[in-house]
């Protein structure tokens, strides 16, 4: 390998293009240092954001070959191995609007982000002279979720937010209002609950490419099911959210699996359903997420899980 | 035209305290104006921790003896009514940071944790595992927006309109839409941080550490003071710059030479890798200069081993910075010893600040705090923990100042603001349509490489001098640059180009101050100049810009508590 090759997405404000560039090969570079050495050295009208360039302040993460990665921290020669070709193209994140180049726009994520009250509302056993006691199993609860460096790449992967009408929150949207539900300094739950239910929290997909993108390691999914959970504990159930999660409740008791061409009609009823979800279903299938033609077949062991049912209601008695 | 009662430039931690601060008073019109959107903001790469004298884990630490540790860690050149006033403060600051909901570590009894650090002689670091900037930074802006502050991002400081040491406001760049704004404004707090890029890639600072504020304040008639104090970390990756935490020497890592020997007792007997950061870079260059690193010239390093600490300290207290070196220099600390070597991390000296309670500074309506000013906290030589404590503090009272100074002042200026407005509206345009010149890359990186040889840890006269002569030679180089980008929409060549153009500014009063300054005190060694000489330099340095002459000036260290004696550690 003597070379590699860049495709890069440019956007001047009105038309779009893919540019070609290309390095010399250097064992162990970034996609950052690709990047500032094309803007150095071949030119200087191409524009992306970096600051720390060490994976904490969250300003550069872009697309390579269609998959989001902060560009600081990943290596050239991963990607090459991965994508086996030293062609790789890089496009801005997904699920934001574009200013130019690779940069994107914050500001209208921070007007959402603000629908969930993302700031601590102090309970009332602490106060601005003497702060809080939190004892360190309290502490731990936010430790993972406050690592967020509200990089975006959650949000550019999110199949969800990629076909909603834009009130889906982000991933990073919910795991804010996660981080300040389990906080027990806070004392404002239904300032967190409130709005994710009434903003897409039942909505999720589950595709998991949120945690599998996200450069810190934060557990998205079990955020929004922990969010579920609460928010039905709070009284939420007579929604399409509660709704679907008993009608998810009913497909594995009666075959062990979920059927998840079934479950919009549960959810929703079928009128809904044919008028509203169809559409987006069409979408779906268009981008390969959902396959049309799996219809779920009892799973071996069902009775198994059956009797999972039947101890765990027992129990509830 | 834009008009806000108080403007603070800068959205790290200074920035957004004093914005919040600011705030408090609803009748008032803050707004943040920030180069990059705030929480990209380099606070948010300090990994180790605050200091502040809570006494959690030790309770016979004190605000005083917090204060002692300052005043002999800055090799007496601290002023010491500023340092007072801010190590009594800091406690009640970090109760308000657990109020406004940081994320700190706790201690067996639900405390703020805290941890020793370099200079210190009490364990008084307040932190969150590693990433204790970060989740300050990211607090104190959900607080900003609780409170309603304006956020301007992606606006760029390009000047400040002063007349006759009044200022009527500022000129801004509103990047992604390309226009420039006159903003009028009552007062101003200056809070952009430090400019360790002058020394480019050798370096822990983020790209765009430029010190754009402090270089508006030094060309609207605000002296920069003791720039020649520039603090190296001693444990920068070796190949990237990138900082290790001193959280990792207050752990308890070893640092080794090629012979494996722990060379600090050599330097430092009884703090060992706890000694101050000048004392222990310079101890590592030494053992490079002596052969007994790893590797030859600038690709020189010596070890840093922590894995006698166990992985499950290690995975407790050091996450991030294990995650670092893994990343950045591909050695996995728990089983290998890290390559490490010191790196340009924080500019001790900034905008000439006259009164530590208000943060004003000469200039009526402009207030500064954070690395881009000079309290003078830090003196010749910062401890590790007090810059995040800096920042927020002060921060926090020069948002105050603000206020205040707002709640005084009328608005002024108008034709003022607009014809500077059109002058940098046709910089602008000149500048897009130029297509030759000189290569702004290659002066900032003979400025970079110009500064690290000649005006780096070790100094001598003949080098600095040369320095000096290259600097100057490249601000005139600059001006027949061109930044080759037409474009008006976030247009980063033009803001690339003004960001060099502050950095060579600076540069240029650095290695004045240091070749003025003809001793050794802190982080400013020279070699033909071992001592500290007191009977003629325990004063702070002032640099003047007046149109393209600097004029070199002194002023006093305030003296209250701790007369100087020999720094020993
Ligand atoms: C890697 C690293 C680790 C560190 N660790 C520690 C630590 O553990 N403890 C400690 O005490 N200190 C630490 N420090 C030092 C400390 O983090 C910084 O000194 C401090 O955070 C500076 O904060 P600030 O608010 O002054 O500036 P910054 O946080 O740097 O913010 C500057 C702000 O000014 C804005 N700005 C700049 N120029 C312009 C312009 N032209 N127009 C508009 N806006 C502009 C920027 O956008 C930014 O918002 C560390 C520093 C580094 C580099
Ligand atoms: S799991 Fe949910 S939140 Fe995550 S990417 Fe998929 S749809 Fe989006
Ligand atoms: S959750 Fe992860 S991917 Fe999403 S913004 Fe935060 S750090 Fe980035
Ligand atoms: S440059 Fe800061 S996260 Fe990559």
């Amino acid at each position: 390998m003597d070379k590699f090759i860049f495709h890069i997405q440019r956007f001047d404000g009105e038309k779009k293009w893919l540019q070609r560039y290309e390095l010399p090969y250097e064992p162990g570079k970034t996609v950052l240092w690709a990047l500032t050495t094309i803007k150095d050295d071949l030119d200087p009208t191409l524009n992306f954001t970096s600051a720390c360039r060490h994976a904490i302040c969250g300003s550069c993460g872009i697309k390579v070959n269609g998959h989001s990665f902060l560009s600081c921290k990943t290596s050239l020669d991963e990607l090459v191995a991965r994508f086996k070709t030293t062609a790789l193209t890089f496009e801005p994140m997904g699920n934001f609007d574009v200013v130019r180049d690779l940069v994107i726009d914050w500001k209208p994520k921070m007007e959402k982000m603000k629908k969930v009250n993302p700031w601590l509302s102090p309970a009332s056993h602490g106060s601005k002279s003497d702060g809080f006691i939190q004892s360190k199993e309290e502490a731990d609860a936010i430790a993972k979720p406050t690592d967020c460096i509200l990089c975006g790449a959650c949000a550019s992967e999110c199949n969800q937010l990629d076909v909603n009408d834009g009130s889906y929150l982000d991933p990073f949207i919910f795991n804010k209002a996660y981080r300040f539900l389990v906080d027990s300094r806070d004392n404002a739950p239904d300032a967190r609950l409130k709005p994710v239910v009434e903003n897409g929290l039942w909505k999720c997909l589950h595709c998991n490419e949120c945690v599998t993108q996200c450069p810190k390691g934060i557990p998205l999914t079990d955020q929004i099911a922990y969010l579920r959970q609460r928010s039905m504990e709070n009284g939420e159930r007579n929604n399409q959210g509660a709704r679907h999660a008993y009608a998810f409740h009913d497909d594995v008791r009666s075959k062990g699996r979920l059927n998840e061409m079934m479950l919009p009609v549960k959810t929703d009823g079928v009128v809904k359903t044919v008028t509203k979800k169809i559409p987006f279903a069409y979408r779906m299938i268009a981008k390969g997420k959902i396959n049309p033609f799996h219809f779920p077949k009892k799973i071996d062991g069902i009775e198994g899980v059956r009797k999972i049912y039947s101890e765990n209601e027992k129990e509830r008695v | 035209m834009l008009t806000y009662d108080v403007v603070v430039v800068g959205a790290g931690g200074a920035g957004m305290m004093a914005a919040l601060s600011a705030s408090e008073n609803k009748n008032l019109n803050v707004a943040c104006l920030s180069k990059i959107f705030p929480t990209r903001s380099h606070t948010g790469a300090a990994q180790g921790g605050i200091n502040a004298a809570m006494g959690n884990r030790d309770n016979t630490d004190s605000p005083e003896r917090h204060f002692k540790d300052t005043v002999k860690g800055s090799d007496f050149l601290a002023d010491q009514d500023a340092v007072e006033f801010f190590t009594k403060r800091m406690p009640e600051i970090i109760q308000e940071l657990d109020y406004y909901g940081v994320p700190f570590s706790r201690d067996e009894n639900g405390k703020v944790a805290q941890r020793p650090f370099g200079g210190a002689s009490s364990p008084r670091t307040c932190y969150s595992a590693d990433k204790t900037g970060h989740v300050i930074l990211h607090s104190v802006y959900e607080q900003c927006l609780k409170n309603n502050v304006t956020f301007l991002d992606e606006w760029f400081l390009l000047s400040l309109v002063v007349e006759e040491d009044e200022c009527h406001g500022l000129v801004a760049m509103d990047i992604k839409s390309g226009e420039i704004h006159g903003i009028k404004a009552k007062s101003i707090v200056i809070a952009s941080g430090g400019f360790g890029r002058i020394y480019w890639n050798r370096t822990t600072n983020a790209f765009n550490m430029t010190g754009d504020g402090t270089a508006a304040c030094f060309e609207a008639g605000i002296p920069v003071k003791d720039p020649e104090f520039v603090q190296f970390h001693p444990t920068g990756l070796a190949s990237t710059g990138i900082l290790l935490s001193e959280a990792c020497r207050g752990e308890g890592g070893y640092l080794l030479n090629k012979d494996g020997e722990r060379f600090m007792k050599k330097y430092a007997p009884d703090k060992m890798e706890l000694a101050p950061r000048d004392l222990v870079s310079r101890s590592i260059e030494m053992e490079i200069k002596a052969g007994r690193g790893f590797g030859e010239g600038l690709e020189a390093y010596v070890l840093m081993d922590l894995r006698h600490l166990g992985e499950e300290k290690i995975m407790e207290r050091l996450p991030q910075v294990r995650e670092l070196a893994l990343d950045f220099e591909g050695t996995d600390l728990m089983k290998e010893p890290v390559p490490i070597r010191p790196s340009c991390h924080y500019m001790m000296g900034g905008i000439h600040v006259i009164n530590p309670e208000t943060l004003e500074t000469p200039v009526k309506g402009i207030h500064a705090a954070g690395e881009c000013a000079c309290v003078s906290l830090h003196g010749a030589n910062r401890l590790g923990g007090n810059s995040v404590a800096d920042v927020v503090l002060f921060g926090k009272y020069a948002g105050i100042g603000a206020r205040k100074t707002a709640e005084q002042r009328s608005f002024s200026g108008d034709t003022l603001l607009t014809e500077k407005a059109t002058e940098w509206h046709d910089k602008f345009h000149t500048m897009r349509q130029k297509e030759a010149g000189k290569s702004l890359v290659e002066i900032r990186n003979t400025m970079a490489g110009t500064m690290w040889d000649n005006v780096g840890i070790f100094r001598k006269k003949d080098e600095m001098v040369h320095a000096l002569e290259t600097i100057e030679q490249l601000i005139e180089d600059y001006k027949e640059t061109f930044i080759g980008d037409a474009a008006i929409r976030y247009n980063m060549a033009f803001v690339n180009y003004v960001e060099i153009g502050n950095l060579l500014t600076l540069a240029k009063a650095v290695a004045m101050g240091a070749i003025a300054r003809e001793e050794s005190r802190g982080s400013h060694s020279r070699e033909d100049f071992p001592e500290r000489r007191d009977d003629e330099f325990l004063k702070h340095t002032l640099i003047y810009k007046e149109g393209d002459d600097y004029r070199l000036d002194h002023c006093p260290v305030s003296i209250t508590s701790y007369t100087p004696e020999e720094r020993v550690y």
